[in-house]
């Protein structure tokens, strides 16, 4: 080969990359990855996809961010690990995304949290609640997962502060079921429960698919409990209370936010569905921006209780852009400063956000942000009593 | 006192139900010396077929979680138990055709797999159709609790119990009385024998595995009110009848009705000790009867006679 052909070569390879990168510099890519279509839970990670595809509308409205538009690739993980894993590879390395959304189950997350770790490619979490997921790989290492949700942790210290500061309350029970989830929930509880010195005078378990839990309300009832705290999925919490009523024996019922699923609501039927208390970021006392947004959603929503989870992603995807646009980048590390130092205040749904992460705090939502929430006539509403009045933010500490 | 009696109650309701599937896997077994390892699939299948029928006969639409409690209503519930029961029973039919025969009687445990097979088949087509959300099912008897003295139950609990009761029992006469039954028995004894008697084995086979499969779909519609239906609420149910039915003793029919109920009882009472050690106490239960009654509490040990 002749070096005249050679240097030909390169000015036409040369341009060609010239022309690939300026293609894409035009878009900025989002990755949302979750279960969209297997799980029960499908629904809250399709409400998600929908508020980041709100969020991108109104962002490209206003011209986009660094002169680019942004765009969303979208990979559904069937709720399966592997899938999930296998998402996140493609969504980094094939489609070279900036930051990823999602995903729809706390597990899933758990199995692939030291991938955006190793890329350096920040992922923020808009649905699942386990605890861990935005905890660092070790004390001081670079943490990459963010959150705008609700965490477990956080809601046990809120049923903690509650049981703590209720006169009534004289003796605890815990209740939760035999899965991860259960257990996870209850190590929390006993933590929390220990470091506020509240000691449980009955701790009882039940399966997942259990139809009849009134032996354990039984030993419950004879215990004296007048107070139970409950961590489990919707439809066993459905099972609880059905039991309760068999029983005859209704303590006060605080549980996980899982009761605000409509398979609690269906299980547990009109009536006893008002039973517990739990804590939820979104109830039917929306503000006027989480209206105006469930108003644009509402037609393509199949349930419309997973509302929330289209707000908090609607927010995430508002933070990754301000984080972007501080950057004055889309590489990782330096998306990664931004996101732990944002300047500008984001007008967010669920509320204005003033440096809502740090080094050490990757959750834009905490306590204060959760709301007392029951079922009342089929719809999810603001709960308030005495209880909640008198709480304060140091009631919440963790 | 009331606590005790909440416990035989809840145990009893629950019993009922392990000892309807139970049933199912002793006549495959007693016939065909097979079982139908797909009997969770057909539960979940048949309580679909039924919430389907509800919704079909009373032209109500169900919401994606629920099915209205109109639906269920007077004669709808009833039919919807038939007719399960009877597409069940023509599944039945299909994977003895297709899963079974090809391999009964012959040597190596093929049937096992393919029935298996089946089941994954089943549910693979059910999840295409109706989707993985579980759906709430209405009971016809309504919601209210019954106080027994002192004790509550639900309708839906005493009505599964005392369908448990009255199928078990017919099927028991017919066992015993009938010339089908007869017939069921002596092909259980011997095929070939039964077969120089001019008994039609094959046919007697099929009716088997339609009955049991058609069993285990009426179950579906039963359970369903209480558990709400889904296509992975099969399984959790097959798994406790197949333990109930050794414990009672596989080709004993009436042992497996004893053992569905003694199993039920015991999972409740084990709940007022220490619930998370239900499963454990039920498995070492079952490890004790293989150990020292293996022919089940209530079978009797085969005698070779050669």
């Amino acid at each position: 080969m002749t070096p005249k052909h050679t240097a030909v070569k390169a000015a036409l390879l040369g341009s060609a990359l010239a022309m690939s990168s300026a293609a894409y510099a035009q878009e900025i890519k989002i990755g949302f990855n979750g279960d969209l279509s297997a799980s029960p839970s499908a629904q809250s990670g399709q409400a998600g996809v929908l508020g980041i595809q709100a969020a991108i509308e109104d962002i490209n409205a206003a011209g986009g961010v660094l002169g680019r538009k942004l765009t969303l690739v979208v990979r559904d993980d069937l709720s399966q690990p592997p899938k999930s894993i296998q998402n996140m590879s493609d969504l980094i390395d094939n489609e070279k995304v900036v930051a990823v959304l999602g995903p729809t189950n706390s597990g899933n997350a758990l199995a692939w949290k030291h991938i955006p770790n190793q890329k350096k490619n920040p992922s923020i979490g808009c649905i699942g609640s386990a605890t861990d997921i935005t905890k660092p790989a070790s004390a001081n290492a670079e943490n990459y997962m963010y959150r705008v949700s609700m965490v477990d942790r956080a809601q046990v210290a809120g049923l903690i502060a509650y049981t703590k500061n209720n006169p009534i309350t004289k003796n605890v029970g815990f209740l939760v079921e035999t899965t991860g989830y259960g257990q996870g929930g209850l190590k929390d509880l006993q933590e929390l429960a220990e470091a506020k010195s509240l000691k449980p005078v009955a701790t009882e378990k039940f399966g997942v698919n259990d139809t009849d839990m009134t032996s354990q309300l039984n030993k419950l009832k004879s215990a004296g409990v007048d107070t139970v705290l409950v961590w489990a999925q919707g439809t066993p919490i459905g099972q609880l209370v059905r039991s309760m009523e068999k029983i005859n024996y209704f303590p006060v019922t605080l549980t996980s936010w899982s009761s605000d699923n409509a398979s609690f609501f269906d299980t547990a039927g009109k009536t006893l569905a008002e039973k517990p208390i739990f804590m939820r970021t979104i109830t039917e006392d929306r503000t006027p921006k989480q209206q105006q947004l469930y108003d644009r959603l509402a037609p393509k929503m199949a349930s419309k209780s997973a509302f929330s989870f289209a707000a908090h992603c609607y927010d995430a995807l508002m933070i990754t852009a301000a984080a972007i646009k501080q950057a004055g980048s889309t590489e990782g590390p330096k998306m990664r400063e931004a996101f732990d130092n944002l300047q500008a205040p984001v007008e967010g749904i669920m509320k204005t956000y003033y440096k809502p992460f740090s080094a050490t705090e990757h959750e834009a939502l905490t306590a204060a942000d959760y709301r007392w929430t029951r079922w009342k006539d089929g719809k999810l509403v603001t709960y308030t009593d005495d209880v909640v009045k008198a709480l304060k933010p140091a009631d919440f500490t963790q | 006192m009331d606590v005790y009696l909440q416990t035989l109650l809840s145990g009893l309701a629950i019993g009922g139900v392990y000892a309807l599937i139970a049933l199912g896997f002793s006549i495959t077994f007693t016939t065909t010396k097979t079982l139908n390892f797909a009997q969770g699939e057909f539960i979940a299948f048949g309580a679909f077929i039924g919430v389907t029928m509800l919704l079909l006969l009373s032209g109500l639409a169900s919401t994606t979680t629920a099915v209205p409690s109109e639906a269920a209503s007077a004669w709808r519930y009833p039919a919807a138990v038939i007719g399960a029961g009877a597409v069940a029973g023509l599944m039945g039919i299909l994977i003895f055709l297709l899963a079974v025969r090809p391999f009964a009687g012959k040597g190596g445990m093929n049937w096992v797999m393919s029935t298996l097979g089946f089941g994954v088949m089943l549910q693979s087509i059910g999840l295409a159709v109706w989707g993985p959300a579980p759906v709430m099912v209405p009971s016809p008897l309504g919601d209210d609790v019954l106080r027994i003295a002192g004790a509550g139950v639900r309708p839906q609990e005493l009505l599964v119990l005392a369908c448990a009761i009255l199928i078990m029992a017919a099927l028991d006469l017919v066992m015993r009385r009938s010339r089908i039954g007869k017939a069921m028995m002596a092909v259980a004894h011997s095929p070939q024998t039964a077969s120089l008697m001019g008994i039609n084995v094959s046919l007697v086979m099929i009716g088997a595995f339609a009955l049991s499969s058609g069993l285990a779909g009426v179950a579906g519609v039963l359970i369903a009110p209480i558990a709400s239906a889904s296509l992975f609420m099969g399984m959790g149910f097959a798994l406790k009848a197949f333990s109930a039915a050794i414990i009672g003793g596989l080709n004993n029919p009436r042992g497996c009705i004893y053992g569905g109920f003694i199993l039920g009882v015991l999972e409740s009472a084990v709940g007022l000790w220490q619930a998370q050690w239900r499963e454990i106490v039920v498995f070492v239960l079952i490890i004790l009867v293989l150990a020292f009654r293996p022919a089940g509490l209530f079978g009797q040990a085969a005698v070779d006679k050669v």
